[in-house]
């Protein structure tokens, strides 16, 4: 029994992670409906970021976290500005050109840093373990807990409370029209862009502690968020939430009852079957656009 | 002083110019009709003088600054309400944040629904929490209008505003317009089917037709010979 509250703790703390990854996929996608395969390589970026505050300036993950958000963001501004601005008319093209910028990223960080892997240091004051019983869940995984939340609670206020959340949503549903008000879309455009690569980056930052920061880290990670994002259903914040927790859980008690490459199986499995009987995912939009 | 002035205008969807020569001046607090048939360029026009079609040329001026070169926003922002053909307002957002929307146009930071909104139209206070996406045509229509108006435009732009819209409204709608113009000193461009409504409202005319002017006048010389001659099949 123990065993598996304890899986389902370190289980919850992956999903929450996977959930601030998910939650920049899908607020691009829903925005602007690019899907960005060099997010993987935002979360790469977002690690290394890190990484080099910690060697460099001796700072710890918790004061880096607004820094790495802030220079992944940046990255994400440029290449929206850049590359994809321009491609916004050709889906398809945003694919191959967003795949192309990941390679380049991830190899640029292969040859400018190297291929092995580096170590983050944990933030000395969540050092420790609160202990339940036989329960042992250590205060960083449930910092990652409590901060994904939050990612989760602020992104949800952008989006409905603010000015800037409101005109995007104006300009998701008619740009056109929200132009003929004043909105500059392609501003806005940018901006969410950039939030969803810092978001990526402050996942980034989070994972350093628990997974090894290796140029390739991203790619295993992003094919998760996709797994969360089509399981949640599109441009619903509160169905990525729940599609994180139940694909982390159920990956980590698989991955108890079985062995880690079965219950990866079992995990895609269980999502076909969801797919076969909710294509829309379990919080699909229910508004025609 | 004129607000909007259009010299030799051309406007491109692709490479097919819609708009072939256009000139037209509309003085502030002016009534202008553009009238013609189906397809010759009317909607074409509204949608220029905002800056939506693929390419524009020729001289462009409102309120004595060159706008041709203006982006959409930067067009708004300067004072001119567009109401396009089939409303476009926000079918998930309410009523309040439809019109709270138009206010983004506003230069001074504002987003305050100004009340003579509401005396203009009461039915939208009433739906306020409502959403758009849930009114009928003609409140929708009246919410698009309100939208407009709460950028404190120098003009509006309408397309065809009482198009498929329940008689008690038309009359409400028509009047509304009537007064921003006379009470209000708004200048209005109104591309309308309606000759009836055009020649009661409007101080002048343009008619077009295939894409370029084919009549312009003042509001006594749209005679029912140019009715027939321009806007009959």
């Amino acid at each position: 029994m123990d065993v598996l509250f304890n899986q389902l703790f370190s289980g919850l703390s992956m999903a929450s992670i996977l959930l601030v990854i998910a939650l920049g996929l899908a607020i691009i996608y829903g925005s602007m409906g690019v899907i960005n395969l060099a997010h993987g390589e935002f979360v790469m970026l977002g690690a290394y970021a890190t990484w080099a505050m910690q060697t460099y300036f001796g700072f710890s993950i918790l004061v880096a976290l607004p820094f790495v958000f802030l220079a992944v963001a940046l990255v994400g501004w440029i290449i929206e500005l850049v590359i994809v601005r321009r491609l916004y008319r050709r889906p398809l093209d945003t694919i191959l050109a967003t795949w192309g910028i990941g390679i380049i990223l991830q190899q640029a960080v292969r040859l400018g840093i190297g291929a092995e892997s580096r170590f983050v240091k944990g933030p000395g004051i969540l050092d420790g373990n609160v202990v339940i019983g036989n329960v042992v869940m250590s205060n960083y995984r449930i910092f990652v807990i409590l901060f994904s939340i939050g990612v989760l609670a602020a992104t949800w206020a952008l989006m409905t409370k603010t000015e800037f959340g409101m005109k995007l949503r104006a300009v998701i549903q008619n740009r056109g029209i929200s132009e003929c008000y004043g909105i500059e879309a392609s501003r806005v455009y940018s901006l969410t862009f950039a939030y969803g690569a810092g978001l990526a980056g402050i996942a980034g930052a989070l994972i350093t502690p628990l997974y090894s920061t290796i140029p390739t880290m991203g790619t295993s990670l992003v094919v998760d968020a996709f797994l969360v994002v089509i399981v949640g259903g599109l441009g619903s914040l509160i169905g990525a939430a729940a599609a994180a927790v139940m694909i982390g859980e159920v990956t980590a008690v698989f991955s108890m009852v079985m062995n880690d490459t079965l219950g990866r199986i079992a995990v895609l499995g269980c999502i076909i079957l969801l797919i076969r009987f909710r294509p829309r995912g379990l919080f699909p939009e229910t508004v025609r656009r | 002083m004129s607000i909007l002035h259009a010299e030799n205008l051309f406007s491109y969807y692709g490479k097919s110019p819609i708009l072939q020569d256009v000139s037209f001046s509309l003085k502030a607090g002016e009534f202008l009709s553009v009238l013609g048939r189906n397809g010759v360029g009317k909607t074409t026009l509204l949608k220029t003088i905002m800056g939506l079609t693929d390419r524009c040329e020729g001289r462009l001026e409102f309120d004595g600054a060159d706008i041709s070169g203006r982006s959409t926003p930067e067009r708004a922002r300067l004072g001119i309400g567009y109401i396009p053909q089939g409303r476009e307002i926000i079918p998930r957002f309410t009523v309040e944040e439809n019109i709270i929307m138009g206010c983004y146009a506003r230069t001074d930071g504002k987003r305050e629904i100004p009340d003579y909104l509401f005396e203009m139209f009461p039915i939208l206070r009433e739906f306020l929490t409502r959403r758009g996406g849930d009114l009928s045509g003609g409140q929708q229509q009246q919410l698009a209008i309100a939208r407009a108006l709460a950028m404190d435009p120098k003009i509006l732009i309408l397309d065809e505003p009482t198009e498929g819209i329940q008689p008690n409204i038309v009359r409400q709608i028509e009047d509304a317009i009537v007064h921003l113009n006379r009470e209000r000193g708004l200048a209005v461009i109104l591309v309308e089917q309606n000759i009836p409504f055009a020649r009661k409202a409007s101080d002048r005319f343009v008619v077009l037709d295939k894409g370029a002017v084919a009549m312009a006048g003042h509001k006594d010389e749209l005679t029912d010979a140019v009715v027939e001659k321009h806007m009959t099949f």
